[in-house]
Order: C-alpha cells, then structure tokens, then sequence
C-alpha cells in the first residue's frame, strides 16, 4: 500500500536535496527563500483549487493572516518564532472557518466573494484604530528575532509539510473524495461523502499551508506592511504557477512555480519592460495550447506524474 | 400489507415546491423489502422529482419520509446514502476525469462500512458487465455504458432500495431486455426498488405493483393491465 506513495516521497526528497544543497553554490538566499515561499503557496493554493476545484482569489488573505498572527504572538506574547509560524497557520486556519460559508459559492462568485473577503481583512488589519495590536499601516518589526538562515529551514519545513500533505491527497481515498467533490458534488454525495466536511477541511489544510508560509515570510523578512503580506501579487502569482505547472499533483505546482518564479527573477529585474510581454506571452499560450498546465504533457505522454 | 411483513420505505403526503409550483403535491408511496414498485406517470408529473427527494439531492417543504424505522425527511444526501437508499440518474451522472474503478471505489469505500472494499467494487462491476473496462476513463464511455456505471456506483453503496430512474430511455430493445432481466438478478439479491420509466412494457416484466402519478399526487395503484384500464390513468395519458 505504501508502494504507491514513492514517486513522490522521491519528488519531495529532490526539492529538499535542491534546497539544502544549493545555498553551497549559490549565495542569493533571498530568493532560493521566495522560490519557496511560493512552491509551497502553490502547493497551499493545490489543495483547494487542484482537488475541489475552488479557485481562491484571496488566497493572499490566509497568508497575510498568517504573516500577522504569527507577528503578533512574537512581539506581544513573547513566544519562539518556530511557535509563531504554527500560530500563523492557527490564525489562518481560523480565518478559513470563518470563510467558511463563502464554499456555497461556486464558480466566479467564489473567486470574487474570497478576493472581498481578502481585502476586507487587509483593511481590518490595516487600521490605524488597531494600532496597540497591528501597528495599522505602519509595518511590523521583528528585527528583534531576526534569524536568516533559522528563516530559511523554517520555509523548507513548510514547503516539505505542503509537498506530503498534497502528496497524501493525491494518493488517497481522502484526495479522490475531494477530486469527486470538483467533478458533480450530487454523485460525489450519492457515494456516500460527506461533501461539506470534505471541502471544509481541505479549505482549512489550504489556509494552514499560506498562514504559515505567510509568518516565516514576516519572520524573514523582519519588516513588513499590511500593503506587503495582503499583496494580490501573492494571489495572482501563486494561480498562474498552479495552473502553468497543473493541478491536483505533487509535480504539477512545483514544475510551475520552479520554472516562472525563475524566470521571472531574472528577466523581471534585468529587463522589466520586457517582462510583462513575456509572461502574457506565455499565458496566451498556454491558454491557448496547454490549458491543464505544463504536467499535461507529460500525462499525454502516459508517464506517470507523482 | 406486505407478503414479507416488512415495510422499507413509506412516504406520506409529500410536497416539493420550484417557487409557486408545487411538483409534488401530497404524493404517497411504500416499498416493501426487496420487492419492486414501478412508478409511471407523463411528463412532468414528478417521478423524478420524488427520486430526488427521497434521495435527498432536493429537500422536501412538506410531508413525511421514513425508511427501515426512522426519518429520513430533509437529510443529507451522504446520511440517506449510508442508511441504506441509493438511486441512478437518467442522464449519467458519472465522475468524467476517474476512471470505472475509481468512480466505483470511492462509492464502497464512502458510501458502506461494511464488507472487504476490493470484493465489493468488483462483485458491482460484475453484475453490470463493465468488469473488462474497469481502467477506462467514464468520460469515454458509450451512455448505456455510463447508465450501467451508475448503477455499479450505486450498487457498492449496498443499498437496502434501489431508486432507478428512466434507467430504458435511450437503450435499444436489445439492451432493454438484458437490463430488465439485470435488475431482477439485483432484486434476487435482496435489494427492494422503486423503478421510474415511461416503458410500460419495461415496467410489466419486473413487477406487477405499479404507481402512476400525476401532477404531483398519486392516481392509481395497481397492475399494469388494471392501469390501462382504468379511465383516469388512460385519460392522463392520451387525453380525453
């Protein structure tokens, strides 16, 4: 029974060999972190999007929430900034039950309604009325607990936490009640599961993911903005790696994340003005000619893609 | 009333309403265990709404439903599901990207607790026939084939009744024949059901216990050849 769970143990254990390893080469670790920040978004976003089919537009919300609340519990409670990043991920996950009615919504009406949702919370945390708790708009300082490399192992840690859990959902029966869910929600409730239980609970796995990725992102980076950590470039970004690479596998969001992220480091800030045509480029096309992302290929191809 | 004494299902004075119409007004309808109910009626007269109700995928503004015992008014599809009550549907409603296997398992490993999963998905791919193509992808599959898919899903749930829904529309004679005699190798199993179709013929080789209903309310029960004598049944029919 385990057998089936290799080939992406092997998927995991590459991305960890790469991360660990190529600091030794390589001495830009700001961006070996943000390349996986967003892989580990991306898989985040893939629990929701890829296996019930729920396009989250606010996704940036669960991330700024976990940015804050892991923030938070630093600077007022005193705890460990390994405590915090659990924290975020709590206060997200808690976000998420409160969103949790948006899941009524289906379609374009769940994709707006999450992005509101998103900014309203930007707007809550960004007041200057909450200034005793937030700061309001003028940042957060974690300067204190600064801790570069701590930050670093920190975001593997999330990201191989993403990588199992999809891992787990695309090899399970779990993951196949949820891929049910996506396809007709009455068939999938006729074969006996419980359809609101399911997605809720891959909606709260979702928002764990990005509010913990969001505090070690706070934690990093030491100093942040409301305008930083609720960002729609978190959600915009994250999408577009997800549906470039393909949903509902382990592969699929790394493969987009690993590829465009690159790219668009180092075109984005050596040439920007060409950046932007590039990337549209790349999206017509790939609307165009690969609308279930990069994997597709490989699928067609009848190679297996853990 | 039953010959076995058993009742499973018994449904009384039930009402569904779209907005101001009422497509099930008050209608009634009892199933004894394992036996065969066929339930006939024009279009639009709710057949397929009363399937939808009692299996829960539209809940019900009035009346009561009670299966085995207890309530099952207003439950969720799942509850209703694992109590013991499955249907199919007259435009397949299978999970296109699965394949067979998948669509079949996840209905035994969800939809029952009991009994050893593998056994069960492939004794229901069994009786329907579809055992050669269980790695296919049911998006590629014929309608008959997707018909009989939906009839495996629903049969791994183990249920205790049957809903089958217009499961003859768009079949050959061929096909029907071969169905006809499959849901009675269902019904040897135990397994009691209510069977919807326009095909009187169809209905009068499974069972000789037929409901017609019109604009929501019951009008007759009884044999199939006491309906087509019956005025009022023959009046909804063709007209007067």
């Amino acid at each position: 029974m385990l057998k089936k769970y290799f080939p992406s143990l092997g998927v995991i254990l590459a991305i960890v060999a790469i991360f660990i390893g190529l600091p030794h080469f390589y001495d830009n670790q700001s961006f070996l972190f943000n390349l996986m920040l967003y892989l580990a978004l991306a898989e985040g976003l893939n629990i929701i999007y890829g296996f019930t089919g729920y396009l989250p537009f606010g996704y940036v919300g669960f991330f700024g929430a976990g940015a804050y609340g892991g923030a938070i519990a630093i600077t007022l409670l005193h705890i460990s900034p390994l405590l915090g990043v659990l924290v975020g991920g709590v206060v997200a996950v808690l976000t998420g039950v409160i969103l949790i009615p948006l899941l009524r919504l289906s379609g374009a009406y769940f994709a707006i309604a999450n992005l509101a949702a998103s900014q309203a919370l930007y707007l809550v945390v960004a007041n200057p009325s909450l200034e005793k708790i937030t700061q309001g708009p003028y940042g957060i300082d974690l300067s204190s607990v600064y801790n570069a490399n701590a930050g670093y192992f920190a975001m593997l840690g999330v990201l191989v936490f993403a990588m199992a859990l999809v891992a787990y959902l695309r090899n399970s029966n779990f993951g196949l009640s949820l891929l049910a869910i996506k396809e007709d929600r009455v068939t999938a409730s006729l074969a006996g599961v419980n359809v609101i239980r399911a997605r809720s609970i891959a909606w709260m796995l979702s928002a764990f993911v990005a509010g913990m990725s969001g505090a070690v992102f706070g934690w990093y980076t030491a100093v942040f903005y409301p305008s930083t950590v609720f960002s729609l470039d978190v959600s915009v970004f994250t999408i577009v790696f997800v549906l470039f690479g393909g949903i509902a596998s382990v592969a699929g969001p790394l493969i987009g994340a690993l590829i465009l992220y690159s790219m668009y480091n180092f075109i984005g800030i050596s040439t920007p003005q060409y950046f932007q045509l590039f990337y549209g480029l790349l999206i017509v096309l790939l609307v165009l000619f690969l609308p279930d992302g990069v994997v597709s290929l490989l699928k067609k191809g009848k190679v297996y893609v853990p | 009333m039953c010959p076995n004494g058993k009742k499973l299902l018994k449904v009384e004075g039930l009402v569904k309403k779209f907005g101001g119409f009422r497509a099930l007004n008050g209608v009634s309808i009892d199933v004894c265990q394992g036996r065969i109910v066929g339930l006939a009626g024009p279009n639009g007269s709710g057949k397929t709404t009363l399937i939808n109700v009692i299996s829960g995928v539209y809940r019900p503004d009035g009346g009561s439903i009670e299966f085995d015992g207890c309530s099952i008014y207003k439950l969720p599809s799942h509850k209703i599901v694992h109590l013991g009550v499955n249907r199919t549907f007259q435009v397949p409603k299978p999970l296109s990207g699965l394949t067979v296997w998948e669509n079949v398992l996840l209905a035994a490993v969800y939809g029952s607790a009991e009994g050893d999963k593998q056994q069960t998905i492939r004794d229901s791919l069994e009786i329907v026939d579809l055992s050669a193509i269980k790695d296919a992808i049911s998006a590629g599959l014929t309608f008959a084939q997707q018909k009989l898919l939906g009839l495996a899903t629903a049969l791994a749930t183990k249920p205790k009744l049957l809903l089958v829904d217009e499961i003859a529309a768009g079949l050959s004679h061929q096909e029907l024949l071969w169905i006809a005699e499959m849901l009675q190798r269902i019904q040897q199993t135990g397994i009691a059901m209510i069977v919807v179709e326009h095909h009187l013929g169809f209905i009068d080789t499974l069972t000789s216990d037929v409901v017609v209903m019109n604009a929501g309310a019951n009008l007759f029960r009884g044999s199939i050849n006491e309906a087509a004598q019956n005025e009022e049944v023959v009046e909804v029919f063709l007209g007067r």
